[in-house]
């Protein structure tokens, strides 16, 4: 029972920072476009935080600015978890597939995802928010299939798979109703991992203007929007640096009380 | 944020004199931002900033130079024909003289005595008249040298280089002042990096963009006071303000507002300021679309709030603008046209009787070439939404904006790099047939009075046609100039006889000197 | 150390060396091809990103052909591939060579990664070994609670913040990166900032990962009867524990140099620093697609050197099993 209080506890500061991150834009008590200070005006009056590069409220913007930034990392999360965990268990089952995925990755090993991002971007310039997602997918999943193969091997080798491959069933039954239900603690690790990913590659991508576009709020544009005038009003890039860095850290954390307690742990941030 | 990709119309245009603001450093050292106090003196390294791109060095002095460092060492190792100047739109640099024939489309240059290259050759017509045909016959050439051909460039006798162009262009020496470099005659493409100039200074060494130039002692424009100067690329006028704050150069160029308000602060740093230096105009298409009727037109550039605009956009480091294009030529009319101030009422009822569909969402294009251009874009889309004007902002990047938006979109913002003359501006993205007609428009009135402007000899009708292109272009143009943002440099203590014009005025520094 | 091992057999070692090496050098080739593939999908070319306002087709149409952007895709693509193993990275789309854009750069970079990939794998061993002498003490939980909050922060946020706070308010260390008159650092003082927003999120990656194969090796029955012969905790730690945990640790640090390649990128950009990171946005904006294929293959080639580092790590400290 206190184990259970100890998990709920370690899950909180995630889950609180998401529930603002997701009310925060109906909270802002300013328009997100309208100049309310001077450029880079200092905190003071009715802006705490001061203003940003157009003097628009830099506390109205940073409460509007996390919503997309968690919805697009928990959507990669959701897809590159439920992707590796079939083809992790389709990877165990049919032997060939599993070393094809693992090649993938050995090769997408050697480029960075900055790089990867780069490359998505110059070849598909309006891709914008899709083609963030499309190269969290292509090189997320093959490290996560490496991380869910590792833990389906046993599952796959065990008696009752075996008979039910003898009894003839489909590969489809296999992985979804024999291989996959006994890898929920395995899944969930993962998704919290991935989830800790995404967050770093959207708002990496955001830094490098893919992704969200101006005038939007997000956290990571205003970061990267404000950090000329940081001398003028650091909170500008204060705090939605503080709010990414708390994300990072407290979603890690909640991952972590997630992640059993044994099985394979070297599975890269990306 | 990011570089600028300038994409220049390089033929000429005036940098004139903005006689308006003479000294306006903000806190500071009051008045002597480069003020020479005191006799210039000689010696001393000046080091300084620009932005660029390592990525994107160019050394060919002809070539596209997006990188504003390239320019600077260019213009510093070569001379061009013509520069711009403090009160003329053209001033002497390479050619000390020109005269035009009667029908204005003969102009014959004189080379200035004493010129001579690094090598110490001198400078010859044969020299010019290769270097104007090798950038004549570049891709951009046309629109660079426009009515020009390359085979009407030819040299009479050692010191005089003539150009005839295809039509009466009283305003041709603009065209010269920018991009003219000239060579020695037969400079190989391969021996671009160590070829000889004539520029007030040589080429010591050059790596990866940055470079350290040395004085010229034979520089035909007279003495030259600087030992050295030092030129470091910086991919963010952030990083530049840094360095000089940190003490690490001496001058940071073109830097902008944010870092001249984080300078205010300072005591020992100069802000200087000069006024007139781009333009970011927003362009609404007047051929066709949702902004072809002129009444439309009329109230959007009601509807905009220029001081709001130049104090957020611009951190109130500019002017505000009349939708007249040219703010810098003496030619300008200024105050001769009533400035339009915001009239939301107004604007309302213009929209209504041109039936303009209020209910629909306009996309306004922009990109962040340079700083605050995709700023102005979000805040003009605030204030003209009091006149119930819904205006979504859409920001490109650059490449796609250049092919798809650039000329064709209905409304998108551009920008000017140098602050060129009216006559210029006109004849580049107005006139029915320019090449960059940046709106689609088309206006007989406005044709008839260009073509007076660069036909006429007499001055007086000149002046006459010129106040009418003001005037329409005022009238029913496709242009909302809400402000021009100043050009700003900060300069640290020691630092005297700065430049002072807008635009490419800004790399003249042969005359700047160390103070003791 | 090697003790511990058993002799193998030298030939087959040798075999294995081999193979690591081809293995490396086929999947190098194969992300190439990739590369060349995705950048071959770009909907405009670099003849249009790098042609200035007022170019007509005509000059566009002979832009193209300098650029050989109308030749034959599979020519291009094979010219491309042979050039690289002699040092030819092709054209750009402004026509200088990759090569000489990239000359002066990359090696700045790779002076950013490689001074942060030594702190890295200098750093974080000696963490984790330091959280293992005690497990479950306040030293392990202090460790291994800092490595689990900073290894998901995003390079950019650590830069930012350091640069708040260890430039802007204190002034200990320089902003900006200024380029010396050989085209390198001026100062070292400038790598500070750089070098330590790039390792700080790897340390503490690297340092659970470091911990984590500590503690597996502590359960193998060699160590158990070094504890039972009451051999002294540092001896144990370095002559028993360690050797075993090697080749995890430096394939973890070797998949961080990709990370660190990455997150190089866009510390540059903050720092102003004269590395591929700048030449790397440019390269994207103007569409220079040889250009960026270009940075491509060579982190590409860097990260492969550094994973074959680790795979004859793990043959020498693994024998011929592996």
């Amino acid at each position: 029972m206190s184990s259970r209080i100890g998990l709920l506890l370690r899950l909180a500061p995630a889950a609180l920072l998401i529930a603002a991150a997701v009310a925060g834009p109906w909270l802002t008590p300013h328009p997100l476009d309208a100049p309310v200070t001077a450029p880079y005006g200092p905190p003071g009056g009715d802006a705490p935080l001061g203003g940003d590069q157009l003097g628009r409220d830099v506390l109205s913007r940073l409460l509007a600015g996390g919503r997309e930034l968690i919805a697009m990392a928990l959507f990669i999360a959701v897809l590159v978890t439920g992707i590796s965990a079939v083809l992790g268990a389709v990877g165990a089952l049919r032997p060939r597939v599993g070393r094809v995925v693992e090649r993938a990755a050995d090769v997408l090993i050697l480029l960075p995802a900055v790089l990867g991002i780069l490359l998505i971007t110059l070849s598909w310039p309006d891709g914008g928010r899709f083609a963030v997602i499309g190269v969290a997918v292509v090189l997320g999943v093959p490290y996560a299939v490496r991380f869910v193969a590792g833990a389906a091997a046993p599952v796959a080798a065990s008696g009752y798979v075996e008979a039910a491959t003898a009894g003839g069933e489909r590969l489809g039954h296999l992985v979804l109703y024999e291989v996959l239900p006994n890898l929920r603690a395995t899944v969930l690790a993962l998704f919290g991992l991935r989830f800790v990913a995404a967050v770093y590659l959207v708002a990496t991508a955001g830094f490098l203007q893919v992704g969200p576009q101006p005038p939007a709020a997000d956290w990571a544009l205003m970061i990267r929007e404000n950090t000329a005038g940081v001398l003028l009003n650091p909170w500008g890039v204060l705090a939605p640096g503080i709010a990414i860095g708390l994300l990072a850290v407290s979603v890690n954390l909640a991952a972590e009380a997630l992640a059993p307690r044994t099985g394979p742990r070297a599975v890269l941030p990306l | 944020m990011d570089l600028t990709r300038r994409r220049f119309l390089w033929a000429g245009g005036g940098v004139g004199a903005a006689a308006l603001l003479a000294a306006c450093s903000e806190g500071g050292t009051s008045a002597s931002s480069g003020a020479d106090s005191g006799p210039p003196r000689k010696g001393g390294t000046l080091r300084i900033g620009a932005l660029g791109r390592s990525g994107a060095v160019i050394r060919d002095p002809h070539g596209t130079q997006s990188n504003e460092s390239d320019y600077l060492i260019i213009s510093l190792l070569f001379d061009t024909l013509t520069a711009p100047g403090r009160g003329t739109n053209t001033a002497a640099r390479l050619a000390s003289a020109w005269k035009a024939s009667d029908d204005l489309k003969t102009w014959r240059f004189t080379i200035a005595e004493g010129a001579t290259f690094h090598d110490g050759s001198p400078v010859t017509a044969d020299d010019v008249v290769w270097s104007l045909r090798r950038l004549r016959d570049t891709p951009a050439g046309a629109s660079r040298l426009p009515g020009i051909r390359s085979e009407n460039i030819t040299a009479d006798g050692a010191g005089t280089v003539v150009l005839v162009s295809d039509y009466a262009n009283a305003e041709l020496p603009l065209l010269t002042r920018l991009t003219t470099f000239v060579m020695k005659k037969d400079t190989k493409d391969s021996e671009l990096d160590r070829a000889p100039g004539t520029g007030p200074f040589k080429l010591d060494r050059f790596r990866d963009g940055n470079a350290r130039l040395v004085r010229n002692d034979r520089w035909h424009g007279g003495a030259v006071l600087l030992d050295a100067i030092e030129v470091t690329l910086f991919q963010t006028p952030q990083a530049m303000a840094n360095a000089l704050l940190g003490g690490q150069i001496d001058v940071a160029s073109n830097v902008g507002p944010v870092a001249a308000r984080i300078a205010a602060a300072r005591r020992d740093i100069q802000v200087i300021r000069r006024p007139d230096d781009m333009a970011m105009p927003i362009v609404m298409r007047t051929a066709d679309g949702p902004f072809a009727d002129a009444r439309v037109r009329e109230a959007l550039r009601l509807a905009v709030d220029r001081d709001a605009m130049v104090e957020q956009v611009l951190s109130g480091y500019g002017t505000v603008g009349n939708d007249v294009l040219g703010t810098g030529d003496p030619a300008y009319v200024g105050a001769g046209i009533a400035q339009r101030r915001r009239d939301l009422v107004k604007a309302r009822q213009l929209l209504r009787q041109a039936a303009f569909d209020t209910s629909k969402t306009y996309e306004l294009y922009t990109t962040e070439d340079i700083a605050g251009l995709a700023e102005s874009a979000t805040l003009f889309a605030t204030q003209v939404r009091e006149a119930g004007v819904d205006i979504k902002v859409v920001k490109q990047e650059s490449a796609a904006f250049w092919d798809k938006t650039w000329l064709k979109g209905d409304l998108y913002t551009s920008y000017w790099g140098t602050n060129d003359s009216v006559v210029f501006f006109a004849s580049k993205t107005m006139v029915s047939d320019s090449g960059q007609n940046e709106s689609g428009w088309k206006d007989p009135a406005f044709d008839t009075a260009y073509r007076k402007a660069i036909g006429a000899a007499d001055a007086g009708e000149r002046k006459a046609a010129l106040r009418e292109i003001q005037r329409i272009q005022h009238e029913r143009s496709g242009y909302i100039l809400w402000g021009m943002a100043d050009g700003i440099d900060l300069a640290g203590p020691k630092v005297r006889g700065l430049p002072r014009l807008p635009g490419y005025g800004r790399v003249q520094l042969e005359r700047a000197w160390l103070a003791s | 150390m090697a003790g511990l091992l058993r002799r193998p057999d030298p030939n087959r070692r040798a075999w294995r060396v081999v193979l690591a090496v081809v293995r490396r050098a086929v999947l190098l080739a194969v992300l190439l091809a990739v590369v060349f593939a995705a950048v071959e999908l770009l909907p405009g070319d670099a003849a249009t990103a790098t042609s200035e306002r007022g170019e007509g087709e005509a000059a566009l149409a002979e832009r193209r052909h300098l650029l050989g952007l109308d030749r034959p895709l599979f020519t291009r693509f094979w010219e491309w591939m042979a050039g690289l193993p002699t040092g030819d990275l092709g054209t750009s789309a402004r026509g200088v060579p990759v090569a000489e854009l990239l000359g002066g750069p990359f090696p700045n970079t790779l002076l950013l990664g490689g001074l942060a990939l030594a702190v890295t794998a200098a750093v974080s061993p000696a963490l984790g070994c330091w959280a293992s002498l005690r497990p479950g003490g306040a030293v392990d939980r202090t460790v291994r609670g800092s490595a689990t909050a900073v290894l998901a922060l995003p390079e950019f946020v650590v830069a930012v913040g350091l640069l708040l706070v260890l430039s802007s308010w204190t002034g200990w260390f320089p902003a900006v990166t200024l380029t010396g008159p050989d085209g390198g650092v001026a100062d070292p003082s400038m790598l500070v900032l750089p070098v330590l927003a790039l390792a700080i999120p790897q340390i503490g990656w690297n340092t659970r990962i470091a911990r984590a194969a500590l503690a597996d090796e502590s359960r193998a029955p060699h160590i158990e009867t070094a504890v039972l012969d009451g051999l002294p905790r540092r001896r144990i730690l370095l002559h028993h524990l360690l050797p075993g945990a090697v080749p995890a640790i430096a394939i973890g640090v070797a998949t961080s140099t990709g990370m660190l390649f990455g997150g190089a990128v866009v510390v540059e950009t903050v720092f102003n620093y004269p590395g591929i990171g700048g030449v790397l946005t440019g390269a994207v904006t103007d569409r220079d697609a040889p250009l960026v294929a270009g940075v491509v293959a060579l982190t590409g080639a860097v990260i492969t050197g550094v994973l074959l580092v680790a795979d004859l790590l793990r043959v020498r400290f693994t024998g011929g099993r592996a």
